[in-house]
């Protein structure tokens, strides 16, 4: 299997991959510094807000990712919705 | 001629640039030289100025350490004129070195008195190349207090890059960016093997424009033992990698230069098929 890694492009566990991905997260938290415990809130702030308009939301589904992208950081809340056994009747 | 610029009042004005990198031992001075010797190559007149106050290596690395009378430190506490302290080089005659002090520390300057020495070189200077210290304190604020452009080194390392991350960053709070990058010590058959960092992995982590690449070569060790820039040597493949770069900085477009890969056959069938290469 790791011939075929070989041959057809980089190998997932190979070092410098390894080093890509840990310097990516590191790079991320030393340029935001954002502590866990601020992510947390951050989670807890974003569902209560976004609950307002999308009761569906699940605020423990929530995930935030912060990344590196071309011309800046990004930062990316995935919110998950509850799908509804049937659509809400309309009152 | 290149690096000449006009200032507001009309007067023809070098440019600043400021080597720096974070970590220490990256090659920032072995760049500086090698830079400072291949523009002065072209014809161009450049004074490289070693801001490392206190760990003085500018003169050794270029040859020049018997032939220091005065200092940085000297000049700007007004003991001795700028002229007194410039060495020439032994074989440009266009070449000067401004020695760092060795007995004083980083607090004997300030940044407004290196923006002042700055205004002072580039004025008779058309490039200015001044050799940071490692690390993000004092004496890297006042290396970049006077820079127009700022040239980051690191190597394909993650402590490098983690520290030249952090250096970008400064240098964007600093209003001097964005930032150019050399990635120097590039070993071209550990990273066509995956394991190092290649080219197009610093970059997409540092997210700056690329100045030049310099491959990992024996004949700056030699080179650098003698005092002599690895520029001079044509069999020196750091040394054509630092022109490359001279030319780059000069405006020339020229593209990086590619480092032959000095693989095997083994590895060039395999790179056949797609293997990625860099």
């Amino acid at each position: 299997m790791s011939f075929f890694n070989g041959l057809f492009g980089r190998k997932r566990d190979s070092s410098a991959e390894l080093a890509k991905q840990r310097l990516l997260t590191v790079l991320i938290d030393d340029r935001y510094k954002l502590t866990p415990e601020m992510m947390a809130q951050l989670k807890a702030d974003l569902a209560e807000v976004l609950q307002r308009y999308l009761p569906a939301i699940d605020a423990e589904q929530i995930e935030v990712t912060l990344s590196r992208g071309e011309a800046h950081d990004l930062l990316k809340a995935d919110v998950p919705l509850r799908r509804a056994a049937e659509p809400p009747s309309k009152r | 001629m290149d690096g000449k610029r006009l200032s507001v009042s009309g007067v023809i004005m070098g440019r600043v640039i400021t080597v720096t990198s974070g970590k220490g031992g990256v090659g920032k001075t072995t760049t500086t030289a090698n830079l400072g010797t291949a523009l002065a190559m072209r014809g161009a007149r450049v004074a490289v100025v070693d801001a490392d106050i206190g760990l003085r290596n500018l003169d050794v690395v270029m040859g020049l350490e018997n032939r220091i009378v005065y200092d940085l430190v000297d000049v700007v506490e007004g003991r001795a004129r700028l002229r007194q302290a410039l060495i020439k080089d032994k074989r440009l005659p266009e070449l000067c070195l401004l020695p760092a002090a060795q007995t004083r520390d980083k607090d004997a300057v300030n940044a407004q008195q290196m923006i002042d020495l700055t205004q002072q070189l580039r004025a008779e200077f058309d490039y200015v190349l001044i050799d940071s210290p490692a690390g993000i304190e004092a004496g890297f604020r006042n290396a970049i207090a006077g820079a127009d452009e700022v040239i980051i080194v690191t190597t394909p390392e993650v402590s490098a890059v983690r520290d030249a991350d952090r250096i970008v960053g400064l240098i964007e709070a600093a209003e001097k960016g964005p930032a150019s990058l050399i990635i120097n010590r590039i070993k071209p058959r550990l990273v066509s093997r995956g394991e190092m960092l290649s080219v197009e992995d610093v970059l997409e982590l540092l997210a700056i424009s690329l100045l030049g690449i310099v491959p990992e070569d024996e004949t700056i060790v030699i080179a650098t033992n003698r005092g002599e820039a690895a520029v001079y040597d044509p069999n020196s493949l750091a040394g054509r990698a630092y022109i490359n770069i001279a030319q780059r900085l000069a405006g020339e477009d020229v593209p990086v230069m590619a480092i032959p890969d000095q693989q095997g056959v083994l590895d060039r069938l395999l790179s056949l098929f797609g293997r990625r290469r860099t």
